[in-house]
């Protein structure tokens, strides 16, 4: 087997802490070449589309898997805060799993090559970045001060080198570049060669465009923010899930105090999806997004939201008055996103949980 | 953007000299500063003569010129590290890169030696995106673009005020970092410029910075001075203090910094655990300052670059002038460079 290595298969760092979610409506194959890095973490498949067909995973893979009867059933009711024929669907992953940290992938991604050719552990990666803190507050010109050989400049304040916790690792892709439809269908061509070594965080106040292709997140922290929306059948839009999660969570993450990083680790993002299919799915949000994103700039978090779940409610608020005027479909995703969090907490029930001195610790998601 | 497609005419460089041999730096630097003018200001505390070498096309300003054009008690704020700032204030380009003298071409990872001449002067010609993270970085680069997601009526970006490179080999790290880190070097070369996000703080370097002189000149400050400043990086923060004031001057005014490429090898200079002994009041001073600039807001009506340093001198003396006299200093001293630069610049405009 090329690119062997055996210090990922040892290595698995907390395997008995995360999830890997994936999404598909194809096939799982990719998850072959993934075997070193990957096999010893519990999967949760959420299957898109028809629920009929049988999707084959990988042997030796340890794996639960949900289908849309699957879905219905769980939630009931509830289910329809679920996106169904998109990637969006992911996110019930993210409320079945039981785990401190998530990591979701794509299926049409594969492991890269770092420049001196040794393969890439996105998770050992995604890891170390949800681990260490991040630094929000002021921005460290060699990027993340925390990583081996590197530190805070010159000027930094040391007041801020604690850092805050790290609460989303959101990782970039080499090969077929994120694009939108019309970057897209004006460079074809054009491919991420580009390896930037670096992990940074993303400033407070500062909204960035989350892809959910090669992701992972503290869910204990942001778990409830990490709504993928409602796309895909039925609705105006696709191709937005991971964008509005992204600018939901980040606000969350701003507001409750916790950090957001972007950088490694590389994947191998093979698959160019059509533009003119992406075109047609993503039209509106193109336009959507020019009131979406001054919507998150601008907005304010009360005092009493201490929680992702609450400010999650409280954003569902904000959103049902603040954007339905764009359009009625943000009515609709507002009472959805009321749904989600219902949904979520039903799933995950606040656990009453006793400090050793006795006093009550307010619950966690 | 090659260098042959640069416009050679719209860029000074200038060179702080603290060394007064500049035969190995500038020789190192000559594939890449031959064809531009420069500015060697020398430190007005210098007592050894300059030593440049043959070829350059260079003016030298000493402690003599300053006294002439802006006066022999105005002098005194260019000393040290400051006196480059002397010759930001006379260059008459739109563009000035400013390295420091213990500096020389870094290699890239393929083994080029890095143009950071033309790195810097490209990352001021194209625009800046500082409303919206681009998790591609620099969108306007050969090979990459805004990625889904971002807004299309943000993607034109803004003018970029300054671009502020990175180091190998000696990082900046301050004196107790490098010092408890005594072996540690910068090797990571991190193939990226960005722009830094509006209302985002950061520590701006001098070591290795460039800026649109046109477009924010008078922000560039000569105006903190420690007590016990020296001729080391670790023993200042006027850099650092004018990187503070220039970034916020520049979100205010709607323009962009960025930061990342080009990389220069910074020489090893100085010993970090004796700059340590010294009594260093920067640390605190650092630390009043940001909030400080965390929550200032520049009036509306501050719509010139002279304005917004003359109304931040003026926030600088009410809020933090109590705190610590090098305040009081920095603000007068900021409303003098106001003047300074006032008055040399409408002798020089038509």
């Amino acid at each position: 087997m090329a690119g062997y290595n055996l210090e990922a298969i040892e290595a698995a760092p907390l395997k008995d802490d995360v999830d890997i979610v994936i999404p598909t409506i194809r096939s799982l194959d990719f998850l072959e070449q993934w075997r070193p890095f990957l096999h010893h973490y519990h999967l949760i498949i959420v299957q898109d589309g028809d629920p009929s067909i049988k999707i084959k995973v990988p042997e030796g893979y340890d794996y639960e898997l949900y289908n849309r009867n699957d879905i219905n059933k769980i939630l009931g009711r509830r289910a329809n805060c679920i996106s169904y024929k998109d990637g969006g669907c992911r996110c019930f992953g993210f409320m079945v799993s039981k785990k401190k940290y998530i990591y979701t992938i794509d299926d049409d991604c594969f492991v890269a090559k770092d420049p001196s050719g040794k393969e890439i552990n996105v998770i050992a990666q995604h890891i170390k970045n949800l681990e260490t803190p991040s630094t929000p507050h002021y921005f460290n010109t060699l990027y993340d001060p925390f990583r081996e050989g590197t530190d805070f400049v010159r000027g930094y304040p040391f007041s801020l080198r604690e850092g805050v916790q790290t609460a989303i690792s959101h990782g970039l892709w080499l090969n077929i570049p994120d694009y939108d439809a019309p970057t897209q269908l004006v460079k074809p061509r054009e491919r991420n060669t580009r390896y930037v070594d670096a992990v940074m965080t993303i400033p407070k106040g500062v909204l960035y465009p989350m892809c959910g292709m090669n992701l992972a997140f503290n869910r204990e922290l942001v778990g409830p923010a990490m709504y993928f929306g409602l796309m895909g059948e039925g609705q105006p839009i696709s191709r937005y899930d991971d964008m509005w999660a992204g600018w939901a969570a980040k606000v969350v993450c701003d507001h409750l105090g916790f950090g957001v990083k972007t950088g490694l680790p590389y994947l191998w993002h093979s698959k160019a999806s059509n533009p003119f299919v992406n075109l047609r799915k993503e039209h509106k949000g193109l336009h959507w997004q020019e009131d979406m994103v001054p919507f998150f700039q601008n907005l304010r978090l009360s005092k009493e939201s201490d929680t992702a779940a609450k400010c999650y409610m409280e954003l569902s608020k904000m959103t049902k008055e603040k954007l339905t005027k764009v359009d009625p479909y943000f009515e609709k995703l507002a009472d959805a996103m009321v749904t989600w969090i219902e949904a979520w907490e039903e799933l995950n029930p606040p656990v009453k949980k006793t400090q050793s001195d006795g006093e009550d610790v307010k619950a966690k998601g | 953007m090659s260098s042959a497609e640069i416009n050679k005419n719209e860029v000074d460089i200038v060179i702080g000299a603290l060394n007064a041999d500049l035969t190995q730096f500038l020789t190192s630097w000559r594939p890449f500063f031959s064809g531009f003018h420069l500015i060697v200001v020398k430190d007005p505390e210098l007592k050894e003569e300059l030593n440049i070498p043959e070829g350059f096309d260079v003016d030298v300003y000493s402690k003599t010129d300053m006294e002439k054009v802006v006066g022999a008690s105005n002098a005194t704020m260019f000393s040290g590290y400051s006196c480059r700032y002397f010759g930001y204030l006379i260059s008459k380009k739109k563009y000035i890169v400013s390295i420091d003298d213990d500096c020389v071409p870094a290699k890239d990872p393929k083994g080029f030696l890095v143009d950071a001449v033309t790195q810097h002067v490209i990352n001021l010609e194209n625009p800046a995106t500082p409303l919206f993270f681009n998790t591609l970085y620099d969108p306007y680069c050969e090979g990459a673009d805004f990625v889904r997601g971002y807004p299309f009526s943000l993607r034109s970006g803004v003018p970029c005020a300054a671009s502020c490179g990175l180091w190998l080999n000696l990082a900046d790290l301050d004196a107790p970092t490098q010092a408890l880190k005594t072996e540690q070097r910068n090797t990571s070369y991190v193939d990226a410029v960005m722009t830094v996000p509006a209302k985002a703080m950061l520590p701006i370097s001098g070591i290795n910075i460039a800026f649109n002189r046109e477009l924010v000149g008078p922000a560039l400050v000569p105006a903190l001075r420690l007590a016990g400043e020296g001729k080391v990086r670790w023993e200042t923060l006027e850099d650092v203090w004018c990187g503070m004031c220039l970034k916020h001057i520049s979100d205010h005014l709607g323009y962009g910094v960025k930061t990342g490429l080009p990389y220069v090898w910074r020489n090893e200079r100085g010993d970090a655990v004796e700059s340590l002994r010294k009594k260093w009041e920067g640390m605190k001073l650092m630390e009043k300052s940001v909030p400080f600039f965390e929550s200032l807001k520049l009036p509306e009506t501050a719509l010139k670059v002279e304005d917004c340093v003359i109304e931040l001198a003026k926030a600088v003396k009410e809020q933090l002038g109590s705190d610590d006299p090098a305040f009081t200093q920095a603000a007068d001293a900021m409303v003098k460079w106001i003047q300074l630069w006032n008055s040399v610049n409408s002798s020089a405009r038509s």
